[in-house]
């Protein structure tokens, strides 16, 4: 072959690639182990689990990456024998197969790094997990053999002895391209045992000039005569499995077969469209994809800007095109975007392993549910949401969800309750991390805050905001310390974590009957569909979800009522609606209009009103994120710059309607910097 | 016997070469086939050192091809490698009567 000058060039090239797709390998090992455990008679599971070691070694060879194939050997040894029957899946030996799949991930990690450091201790414990992987599927299988051997019997006759079975094999078409050879699977079959009557079906192959010379068309069919188990001859077939037509016909069939040649041959028809679902997916670079939505954050600009014009020209003809292009623009954004979406169950599942050693090391049992884990959120997003959710459902596990004899002690079933969901809710995606466990003890909390000075000694907040104030930086209520959690950095860096993804967290407990954490995102982080109004000269958005309707204000319910911070209410069919005055709350140097609407908006539950001057329609904001000056500006969310050049505050609905119920008398919490609000308020004054 | 109805395998005759000479065979068959010979076609096939299930299926497939034009292909001394490739898949047989046609021809 022609490789030698371009080996090197070929490894760096590719193996960025192998790693990526061995970590995939080692992640969906892990799944499918912890599957195995709920289901351990799935043949199905093994298989694939077989399939990931195997792919992982082979591939590692293909680098000369000798740790991982020496080290993936003996887990892949342990599943064969699991496969034979010969060692049975115990919680021990789950756990080592995931210790095993922890130090392939390692050792592929390293193998990044193309001057490793040694480290005496990590070999030190890779010597040992070897040693435990061989003792479980060497010696441990002696004793066990003959009952495995009976049960061999009772499904395939005596083990011992040389059967003959009966094989039939189509290849796919792209056994050749996948860089599969049927002679040397057929050579493999010939180290198992006897293979007689080989017969090469070619009546598929076709003629020269019809013929894909690298697509394969050869189909099999022989007798094996051999001692070897079932799942040995179809280790042969691993690699093609997914593409193969394979038809084994065990030894006691045929006797109700009475002409062994005549055992069944693979149907000849054409093979079917091989590994179709390898095809439906394309690996693209994330920052090509960052890239084009980056460019498409700038056409939407330039689209509504062109737009604008367009109607300022008054030529229907133009502005005709230029909708016509605006909606073709908004079906390439919705695409776009949707390409960077992932379901959030990735990010879910990768908690039932922690969830399963955590509550293992403490001595708790847990029930881990998931629900809603279809539901889409951008990749970037779904990236940075995986450490918060970690260390939320980490807390839960150690502080939350009790030991089973205080659980039992306390009434309630031994085994803990963990539940993740997520759903879509008018724009943002909800996470709730919920747990049965023992609540938050409000005193306790109030207590820490009073001895670290968070709130001064002897003032009592509102119950809500005790709670809240664990995500208050420097809190830490664990009375041990444990290496899981309590060491008081996680709560405030997780709450930041959230903010910066223009998310938020809630906290709702009750004492004695468990948690819930609440965290709101925003579906994506680059573009939002929105509301522009106007208020005087200012422009602001709404995001378009969260507006409920827009309805021509009544005289009756303006300025009578307002507060100092531009507060007051409405009546709308018959029930009583806050309403908040931009131009007041936000201290805008304008005169009031003759005419205001309110637009209607809905947030975490909660209707209230906003009084605007003037409506300015649906328009699509590319999000820019609020500068330094506007960082301490409540209730704003971002910018965006609209088609004329004008820059528009998106609003934080969520943040906005919080301003809108805080209790009246209350420290002006509309800027966190109280001077600032007093100069607001003067000015507004 | 003209030299266009010899034509010799190269040493490699495997899925990394099937698609380079598919397209030679191609060309090679249809300029025998306008020199109206329909005693066959000899391919020589004493170099090939490397063969693979890719390989002997494109031999396959130039023999079916030169069988629809009432042709037979001829394999001339063939290397142990090709026929134990061609073994190993079944075709021993198969093989073989390729180079008996040419012995009675």
């Amino acid at each position: 072959m022609k490789q030698p000058a371009t080996d090197t060039d070929f490894i760096s090239e590719t193996l960025p690639i192998f790693i990526s797709e061995a970590q995939e390998q080692i992640e969906s090992f892990e799944q499918l182990l912890l599957r195995l455990e709920d289901a351990p008679q799935d043949r199905e599971l093994l298989d694939a689990l077989f399939r990931c070691a195997h792919t992982v070694k082979g591939s590692a060879g293909i680098f000369g990456l000798d740790a991982v194939v020496a080290f993936t050997h003996h887990v892949e040894t342990l599943l064969d024998r699991l496969r034979e029957g010969l060692v049975v899946l115990t919680p021990e030996l789950s756990t080592l197969l995931l210790q095993g799949n922890d130090e392939i991930r390692s050792l592929v990690t390293a193998a990044k790094d193309p001057a490793p450091a040694h480290d005496a201790g990590a070999l030190q414990a890779r010597a040992t997990l070897v040693q435990r992987l061989q003792r479980v599927s060497g010696q441990d299988a002696a004793p066990t053999a003959p009952l495995a051997a009976a049960e061999t019997q009772a499904d395939a006759g005596p083990a011992a002895a040389v059967q003959r079975w009966q094989l039939s094999a189509r290849f796919g078409s792209d056994t050749f391209r996948n860089g599969m050879d049927p002679g040397a699977i057929l050579g493999y079959l010939r180290g198992l045992g006897a293979v007689s009557g080989l017969h090469c079906a070619t009546d598929a192959v076709p003629a020269l000039d019809a013929l894909d010379p690298e697509s394969c068309h050869l189909g099999f069919r022989f007798a094996l005569d051999t001692a070897a188990p079932q799942s040995d001859i179809e280790a042969a077939f691993t690699f093609v499995r997914d593409d193969c037509e394979l038809q084994i016909t065990p030894p006691e069939a045929q006797a109700r077969a009475p002409d062994p040649q005549g055992a069944p041959r693979a149907n000849a028809t054409a093979s079917k469209p091989a590994a179709a679902d390898d095809n439906r997916y394309i690996r693209v670079h994330a920052d090509r994809l960052d890239a084009v939505i980056n460019l498409l954050g700038e056409l939407v600009i330039a689209g509504a800007g062109a737009a604008l014009m367009a109607r300022q020209t008054k030529q229907r003809g133009l502005i005709e095109a230029n909708l016509q292009m605006a909606r073709l623009i908004e079906e390439i954004r919705n695409g776009t975007l949707q390409l960077r979406m992932v379901p959030i169950v990735e990010t879910f599942s990768r908690f039932r392993r922690v969830v399963r050693d955590t509550a293992g090391e403490l001595g708790k049992d847990v029930a881990l549910e998931i629900t809603g884990g279809e539901t889409e959120m951008d990749k970037s997003v779904v990236e940075r949401i995986a450490d918060p959710l970690m260390h939320l459902v980490r807390n839960a596990l150690d502080h939350g969800l009790e030991p089973p004899a205080e659980r039992v002690a306390a009434g309630k079933p031994a085994q803990g309750r963990l539940t993740l969901s997520a759903r879509h809710e008018s724009g943002v995606i909800a996470i709730h991390i919920e747990d049965d466990g023992r609540g938050i003890h409000r005193q306790k909390v109030l207590q820490r805050a009073w001895d670290r000075g968070l709130v001064e000694r002897g003032v009592v907040p509102p119950d809500n905001d005790i709670l809240n104030l664990i995500f208050e930086a420097g809190f830490s209520t664990a009375e041990k310390v444990t290496n899981l959690s309590g060491r008081g950095v996680g709560m405030d860096v997780v709450r930041r974590n959230i903010q910066a993804l223009r998310g938020s967290v809630t906290l709702h407990s009750v004492e004695g009957q468990g948690s819930r954490i609440e965290i709101r995102l925003p579906l994506t982080l680059a573009i939002i569909d929105g509301f522009l109004i106007g208020v005087g000269s200012s422009r602001f958005i709404f995001p378009l979800d969260a507006v409920v309707e827009v309805i021509e204000s009544r005289q009756d319910a303006t300025a009578s009522g307002t507060d100092a911070r531009g507060r007051s209410v409405m009546a709308l069919r018959g029930q009583m609606l806050p309403v908040v005055n931009l131009r007041t709350l936000y201290a805008l140097d304008s005169p009031e209009p003759d005419r205001h609407s309110v637009v209607v908006l809905q947030a975490s539950g909660r209707r209230f009103g906003v009084r605007v001057d003037q409506l300015l329609g649906q328009h699509q904001a590319v999000i820019k994120p609020l500068g330094h000056l506007f960082g301490s500006l409540r209730g704003m969310s971002g910018s965006s710059i609209l088609g004329n050049g004008e820059v528009a505050l998106i609003f934080d609905v969520n943040a906005l309607s919080q301003l809108a119920a805080d209790a009246p008398g209350r420290p002006a919490a509309l800027l966190k910097n109280p001077n600032h609000a007093a100069s607001a308020e003067g000015h507004n004054a | 016997m003209p030299d266009a109805h010899v034509r010799a395998l190269p040493a490699e005759l495997t899925i990394y070469t099937v698609a380079e000479l598919h397209p030679q065979w191609l060309k090679w068959l249809a300029t025998t086939g306008d020199a109206g010979d329909a005693e066959g076609c000899v391919v020589d096939a004493a170099a090939v050192e490397q063969a693979d299930a890719a390989g002997v299926q494109l031999l396959l497939s130039l023999s079916s091809a030169l069988q629809r034009q009432g042709r037979a292909l001829q394999l001339r001394a063939p290397s142990t490698a090709l026929l134990a490739a061609c073994e190993a898949l079944g075709l021993a047989d198969w093989a073989a009567s390729l180079q008996a046609t040419e012995e009675a021809a």
